[in-house]
């Protein structure tokens, strides 16, 4: 029981709150609901269940081809900008370089720019240097639009570590790359899967800019969910977005317990 | 101190990928932006004008788009502030064993595919969608209610998608009030309100800043939301972008919208942070 | 084990000097200290011993070998931190194995030389904790059992004492100066505490400002400081101001206050300059008596009891107070306010320098 003047929140403000929470989550299981509707429009109650809009999308070439270049786009850029972006922090980090400000800045620049104009800046730039709808310069798109999110979850994973703990481990006898391979890495660790799940989710996620840059024959699967509510609302959409909801709350879980993902966000 | 080359090494790459494929690229887009393009031809060849900058003050349409766009902005941004406070207050201040459950399940839809939540939001609103047949069945309402291709649906929708990042910045803010300054105020006669309006409120202002500018910056920058909830021809700034190069092919005009778009934003975030750092001394 | 050798080290961050011409040679097994005030430059000097700092100009030599150019895992020293710097992530026997194993030890042979290392500091039972687990005082011995363990030239201290409490710490005095007799390994140790530094040392070296003021057994620095500096840090001074009367060879006379003249054997400034007047406080000599020729004659203004001795501040002038001292137990222990009494000061134990030297 709370006391009036201890600060905590009182009935109201609890009962506003927990309204809110419902209210974040509707969207979500109007889309699970529709996945599983016989009928193409909703209602409540639901007029029948069935999983066939499941098998159709899992079987459809058109969508399996996009999850596999989503896939192929997360994991790939999600691993480059790993090792870039920690590069770059650690770099930052140990004061390597003189204007750390003005370099954070620029490595966070992305995140500033509405990406939209990213998507239109690279797709004018691609096709002058003919790189358009290549996988290469998707890849690189995608790490743009990424590395700030490994940066920023680098920078503020280091600021934790003290310094003296790779100096003793120097002293004793590690060289620079062991030093940080065997005493920094494994502190900063929970922080830099919590930054490369979003970057993940990030790059998995994107519209804006990818649209620009797809050539006919590929695509990603929101930009194909995206085109598809173009041309008319179905079910399988409704299926195949359960499918990406089930992945991400069971990636949100697994991240929670492996690393109390909650500290990070 | 690691060696100043080594620091280059490190710091190279990243550098370099931006540099080549962001910067370069945004860069070049300049110069387009001042040519003018030929229906079927592409760019006019030698020709260079201010025309598209202009056209974006001078043209009704264009002003119109600005102004829904940013006041589209200001909306969400109040919209996020009011339904996200008492959520953020809940999760800072409430119980502690509801913490992580809240705010898993406010992150949640954060991570989830926007085009998912979007889709979500047509799944309700639309003239056939979940709202409409309810209020039908419950005999609420004669016909379906317009809650899409409209400011209405954009609005909500918008709200819903960017409502998670003001709820946590807004909860970093609020453990940041000092709860002893609290209790003063309180042993010093005020009412639960009054301490809420003259301590809390104020010595979180920072934090609403902070939310309210990113969720600002989001909304007017946003494509996905309002082309799914406003259709093709409710237009913001950032799908008339979109049109201008896929469409119209337009790609003087479009680079102009978005050196004006980039421009707001940038403007915006260097207003607030003149104002943060006013404010630095109140902590 | 080997000796310690820098020459003529120098070190500028940002245009600033933090240290100037610095040699010293520390013999095979021998404990020196670098004492001084924080921002004296030692902690630097360690820093370029370890290699963990790039030297402006010197050279760092490890017995006969020049180890300036090498990086700090090849020069074969330990380091114990201030904060411990123990690998959290690791056990209490991961923490102490880590260097050998970075020098390929492995098996029966790394067990051993472990529990060797915990059994010097006494945290045999510890071997499986995490630091975490352990008070200031274990995660301190774990931290010298790690830079033992793989057996050292030479051992370096960076204010390893100063995060723990007081009685903590005189145990922590005693247990390493045990502990470097009986591996009998070559020692600096970094402190800004002058009673650390006297009791454990077998020579000081006194810093300030980045210069070196003096290399001398413990007894040296504290009965014949060289400089007005040493002087001012060591002990409990007496500090007033005054102006040189005279010059004579390396000494003269100052006058304190407005009359007070006083023959001092260490004066460096001109005559009638102002100066700062140093006076150690234990060679101030007092006794109970009346006014005699060659005696300072005062009365007793204040008296505060410490333990082992009695402080007594004694007003000279209108305008000059001394602090003297008197063992607690003998017969000047118990002079009441108002008494008086003649004070004894050896020119020896004055020292008159311009204000900068001392600040």
């Amino acid at each position: 029981m709370s006391r009036a003047d201890d600060g905590s929140p009182g009935f109201g403000v609890t009962v506003a709150a927990l309204a809110v929470v419902v209210f974040l989550q509707v969207p979500v299981i109007v889309v699970v609901l529709a996945a599983f509707s016989t009928t193409s429009y909703l209602t409540i109650p639901p007029q029948g269940v069935t999983l066939a809009w499941f098998g159709k999308v899992l079987s459809d070439p058109t969508y399996l081809a996009a999850i596999r270049m989503s896939l192929i786009l997360a994991f790939g850029s999600t691993a480059i900008s790993l090792v870039l972006g920690v590069a770059a922090a650690y770099a930052l980090f140990r004061k390597a370089l003189p204007g750390a400000e003005a370099i954070t800045s620029f490595l966070m620049a992305p995140l500033i720019l509405p990406a939209v104009v990213i998507g239109v800046a690279l797709l004018q730039y691609f096709s002058l240097t003919g790189l358009r709808g290549s996988l290469f310069s998707l890849l690189m798109a995608h790490v743009v639009i990424t590395a700030p999110y490994i940066v920023r979850s680098a920078l503020a994973s280091l600021s934790g570590v003290d310094l003296a703990t790779e100096e003793a481990a120097r002293v004793l006898g590690a060289n620079g790359l062991e030093a940080f391979r065997l005493v920094t890495l494994p502190l900063i660790l929970p922080g830099l899967v919590a930054g490369a799940l979003f970057a993940f989710i990030t790059s998995l996620d994107n519209v804006p800019v990818t649209i620009f840059l797809i050539s006919a024959n590929q695509t990603t699967l929101p930009v194909l969910i995206f085109t598809s509510v173009e041309m008319g609302v179905d079910p399988s959409i409704a299926a195949v977005s359960t499918l990406l909801i089930v992945g991400t709350g069971a990636t949100l879980l697994i991240a929670e317990r492996w690393s109390g993902f909650h500290r990070f966000v | 101190m690691i060696r100043y080359r080594h620091g280059i090494m490190l710091l190279a790459p990243l550098a370099l990928v931006l540099a080549g494929f962001f910067l370069l690229p945004v860069v070049m887009m300049l110069p387009t932006s001042f040519r003018e393009y030929v229906p079927g031809l592409g760019l006019a060849p030698g020709v260079w004008t201010l025309e598209n900058y202009t056209r974006i003050i001078t043209d009704d349409y264009y002003r119109e788009v600005i102004w829904r766009t940013l006041g589209l902005g200001l909306f969400v941004t109040l919209a996020c502030l009011l339904l996200g406070y008492p959520l953020a207050y809940l999760i800072a201040r409430g119980p502690e064993r509801w913490r992580v459950p809240l705010i898993l399940l406010v992150v949640f839809p954060m991570l989830l595919n926007l085009v998912v939540r979007s889709f979500g939001w047509i799944a309700l609103l639309a003239n056939r969608g979940l709202v409409n047949n309810l209020l039908t069945e419950l005999g609420l309402i004669a016909s379906p209610l317009k809650l899409m291709f409209n400011l209405t649906g954009l609005m909500i929708g918008l709200t819903h998608i960017y409502l998670p990042f003001m709820v946590l910045m807004l909860v970093a803010a609020i453990r940041n009030v000092p709860r002893d300054v609290e209790a003063a105020a309180a042993t010093l006669g005020s009412s639960r309100a009054h301490v809420f309006a003259a301590v809390t409120l104020p010595l979180s202002a920072p934090g609403i800043l902070a939310g309210s500018i990113l969720v600002f910056v989001l909304t007017i920058s946003a494509l996905v939301t309002p082309r799914m909830l406003g259709g093709p021809t409710f237009k913001v700034m950032a799908t008339l972008i979109y049109d201008e190069y896929m469409q119209l092919l337009d790609w003087p005009s479009g680079s102009a919208l978005s050196f004006a778009l980039t421009f707001m934003a940038i403007g915006v975030i260097w207003l607030s942070s003149r104002l943060t750092r006013n404010w630095a001394g109140m902590a | 084990m080997s000796s310690l050798t820098f020459d003529r080290l120098g070190k500028s961050y940002s245009g600033a000097i933090v240290v100037s011409d610095v040699s010293m040679t520390i013999k095979e097994g021998e404990f020196v200290s670098l004492l001084g005030p924080s921002g004296c430059g030692k902690t630097t000097i360690l820093r370029m011993v370890a290699g963990l700092v790039e030297p402006d100009r010197g050279r760092i030599l490890i017995g006969d070998e020049d180890v300036t150019a090498l990086p700090p895992n090849r020069r074969g020293l330990g380091l114990v931190f201030q904060s411990y710097a123990l690998f959290p992530h690791l056990t209490v026997f991961e923490n102490v194995a880590f260097g050998l194993r970075r020098r390929k030890v492995t098996g029966a042979e790394l067990d051993k030389r472990v529990r060797e290392a915990l059994a010097l500091v006494r945290l045999d039972a510890f071997a499986a904790r995490y630091p975490r687990q352990l008070s200031g005082g274990q995660q301190q011995r774990v931290a010298i059992a790690r830079a033992l363990a793989p057996r050292p030239r030479v051992l370096l201290f960076d204010e390893p004492l100063s995060n723990l409490d007081a009685q903590l710490r005189d145990e922590m005095q005693i247990e390493l100066k045990r502990l470097q007799r009986g591996l009998g390994i070559t020692t600096l140790f970094v402190t800004h505490d002058q009673g650390e530094a006297l009791s454990m040392s077998d020579r000081v070296g006194v810093m300030a400002k980045g210069v070196m003021q003096q290399f001398a057994t413990p007894e040296d620095i504290y009965h014949r400081p060289a400089t007005g500096f040493v002087a001012g840090f060591i002990g409990k001074p007496n500090r007033l101001s005054g102006q040189v009367v005279s010059r004579n060879g390396a000494g003269g006379s100052v006058r304190l206050g407005a009359s007070l003249i006083l023959p001092a054997a260490h004066v460096d400034a001109v005559e009638g300059a102002m100066v700062d007047v140093v006076i150690r406080q234990e060679a101030v000599g007092l006794r109970r008596g009346r006014a005699e020729s060659d005696a300072l004659a005062g009365v007793v203004a204040l008296r505060s009891f410490s333990g082992p001795r009695v402080q007594y501040v004694v007003k000279l002038t209108d305008d000059v107070e001394l602090v003297a001292e008197a063992p607690s137990s003998g017969p000047d222990s118990a002079l009441a306010i108002g008494s008086k009494v003649l004070l004894a000061i050896d020119p020896l134990a004055v020292f008159a320098m311009t204000a900068e030297a001392i600040a």
